[in-house]
């Protein structure tokens, strides 16, 4: 199918509102055939930087990495679970590194055309706006960005569908 | 979830009464327990002196950053300490910490927990906001420095 969006990324974090934005993602995939990745970026980045502040020690690094690629398999387990329960057909991909720089690249090379997220926090700090992986993604990546909202209303369409 | 949800006056102490980092992190420990944030203090308490066993979390510049994974909490909880007279804490640079971040979490929650403790180093690596928050005098400032920071 040809149209103006031939494949989607999901960024998927673990948290609930990018597992909602999954159910979104997966509803929309089959609505308009388009291909569905969804990635999970672990972020050695920070890992390694608190491992060079000594704030971690090289156990503490090693064990944090350790539960974040765990938590990985988990979560993208459960959203190829998710589409095939709706018969999408999607693609998993984790990688490691600094998430909006990772995000960045894979839309660069599997030429995504829509990036959707979860529903960003209430910005309420400067800090936060600038520190937000999803936020720093969503402002600097070249395709179009959906930001889903609204978790009730997805979690009805999702079980509706 | 954004730092400042989870700073708020209730969970800020200043001064801090301590003059001992253990008794700091056992002072922090309690003060969340009133909260209600934790529901396992003693639990909670030996797995934060676990962790500064194998490495003192008294950074430099007067900044500490004890932290934990342990199921005395059921989410990411954050407590801030703040001694203006300064507490020998082992620190790195062999100064006196007076800010003391306690940032704990379940162990099912380390992204999140990574994110908190990322954060703070971050905020805290700039002179004016260390400067901002070690001569802060109440909860209400210190909340009010992480808005407008």
């Amino acid at each position: 199918m040809s149209g103006p969006i031939e494949r989607i990324l999901i960024y998927i974090d673990g948290s609930e509102e990018s597992l909602t934005a999954a159910q979104y993602a997966i509803l929309l995939s089959k609505a308009v055939g388009a291909k569905l990745y969804g990635a999970f970026i672990v972020n050695t980045h920070a890992l390694n930087d608190l491992l060079k502040s000594n704030i971690f020690v090289e156990s503490e690094q090693m064990e944090y990495q350790r539960d974040l690629e765990q938590d990985a398999e988990k979560y993208l387990h459960h959203f190829v679970t998710m589409a095939a329960e709706k018969n999408v057909e999607v693609e998993t991909i984790r990688e490691n590194g600094i998430v909006h720089v990772k995000i960045k690249e894979i839309i660069r090379e599997l030429d995504i055309d829509l990036l959707i997220v979860g529903e960003l926090s209430r910005i309420r700090s400067r800090r936060d706006e600038f520190l937000h992986e999803s936020e720093r993604a969503m402002r600097t990546v070249r395709c179009s960005v959906l930001i889903v909202k609204d978790t009730d209303r997805v979690w009805d369409l999702f079980e509706e569908a | 979830m954004a730092l400042i949800d989870l700073i708020n006056e209730k969970v800020v102490k200043i001064p801090l009464e301590s003059t001992m980092k253990e008794d700091v992190f056992r002072e922090l420990v309690d003060l969340l327990y009133k909260t209600g944030d934790i529901t396992e203090p003693d639990e909670t308490l030996d797995a934060v002196l676990a962790r500064e066993l194998l490495l003192s979390t008294a950074l430099e510049n007067g900044i500490a950053i004890p932290h934990a994974k342990t199921k005395g909490v059921a989410a990411l909880t954050i407590a801030l300490g703040i001694s203006p007279a300064g507490i020998d804490a082992d620190s790195q640079d062999g100064k006196l910490s007076h800010a003391f971040f306690l940032i704990l979490a379940p162990p099912d929650q380390s992204g999140p927990h990574l994110e908190a403790i990322s954060e703070i180093a971050l905020a805290t690596r700039s002179s004016s906001f260390r400067r901002l928050l070690i001569t802060s005098r109440s909860p209400e400032e210190i909340v009010e420095l992480f808005q407008d920071s």
